[in-house]
């Protein structure tokens, strides 16, 4: 049985709801093929009009809203690794920390990896796109894992802005424990990762091409 | 001609609704990537592009009946002439 528990489903729901009415108005006119009469125009406006947009609404948001999750990052096979060490309840990676952490622990890929600005957003769909057209040319064939396609990189080096989401540069711990690169960090010359680097190892070992880029 | 016309404008954008509403659905039942981007832009574009038609088919019935009402009935068969009374010749016979 279908259960609703997030907005997101709900609307999904919505939006199959409507797609369901809206192919049964078709359906009927198909079949019955009535007069246009101004009975006829108004069911179709709804099965045409009115049903369709909410669906287009509902869906978009919902889809949206799917994009985020880790789910969705995992569905392409060359981020089986990382996913499966991001789910990995043993692990004690930082993928694997903060998947558990339970405020933003389903988003995990996004959460870190969105692009951190006001048109953030827009730019991670945008490098999304990108991710799915090289998807289909370089790495549809490759193995289980992605083996044998070109190795997985970031476009651009990663932002300690995403870590700094959550972790504050400017809390009595956090000074005293980073005392000597405190201002560097919070300038970007050094990023949380040149230290904090145990993010991927499982997925790094195994990303495809890992060992051709190493004999490099 | 016009009214023939718009009817088969309505059909098509039927047709290209149900073919819209069937890759939108199957993209949230079945959220792969290239499919919710495929539902999402192309499923989207028949959508509109159904719809631009059938408003077109609209205005063009309306533009045919001379923007007349269009009446809520069927238009009325014909039917056979109701049977002459019975009670009696029509006047004039003898």
């Amino acid at each position: 049985m279908l259960s609703i528990h997030t907005t997101e489903q709900l609307l999904k729901a919505i939006a199959l709801a409507c797609a369901v009415l809206s192919i049964l108005i078709g359906i009927w006119y198909i079949v019955r093929r009535p007069h246009l009469n101004r009975v006829t125009k108004s069911m179709l406006l709804l099965g045409l009009g009115a049903f369709p947009l909410i669906v287009s609404l509902t869906g978009n948001i919902a889809s949206f809203e799917y994009t985020l999750s880790r789910p969705f990052c995992g569905s392409c096979h060359v981020m089986g690794p990382y996913l499966r060490d991001a789910e990995d309840p043993k692990s004690n990676s930082l993928a694997a920390l903060h998947s558990r952490n339970h405020k933003f622990g389903e988003n995990s890929c996004y959460t870190c990896h969105a692009d951190y600005q006001m048109l953030g957003a827009i730019t991670t769909k945008q490098n999304g796109m990108k991710h799915l057209f090289k998807y289909i040319t370089e790495y549809a064939s490759t193995g289980p894992d992605g083996e044998g396609g070109p190795a997985i990189h970031l476009y651009k080096p990663f932002k300690s802005g995403a870590c700094m989401q959550c972790h504050s540069t400017t809390a009595k711990r956090y000074v005293e424990q980073h005392a000597d690169q405190v201002e560097q960090i919070r300038s970007g010359e050094i990023s949380c990762i040149d230290c904090h680097n145990d993010i991927h190892p499982l997925a790094l070992s195994r990303r495809p091409g890992a060992g051709k880029e190493a004999a490099k | 001609m016009k009214h023939q016309m718009a009817k088969n404008m309505v059909l098509f954008s039927v047709i290209g609704t149900i073919v819209a509403m069937i890759f939108m659905a199957s993209s949230i039942i079945f959220p792969h990537p290239l499919l919710l981007v495929l539902a999402m832009s192309i499923g989207q574009g028949i959508a509109i592009f159904a719809l631009v038609l059938y408003l077109l088919a609209v205005a063009l019935d309306l533009q045919s009946s001379g923007g007349s009402y269009v009446p809520f009935e069927e238009p009325p068969s014909i039917e056979a002439p109701p049977p002459a009374e019975a009670s009696g010749p029509p006047p004039g016979v003898a």
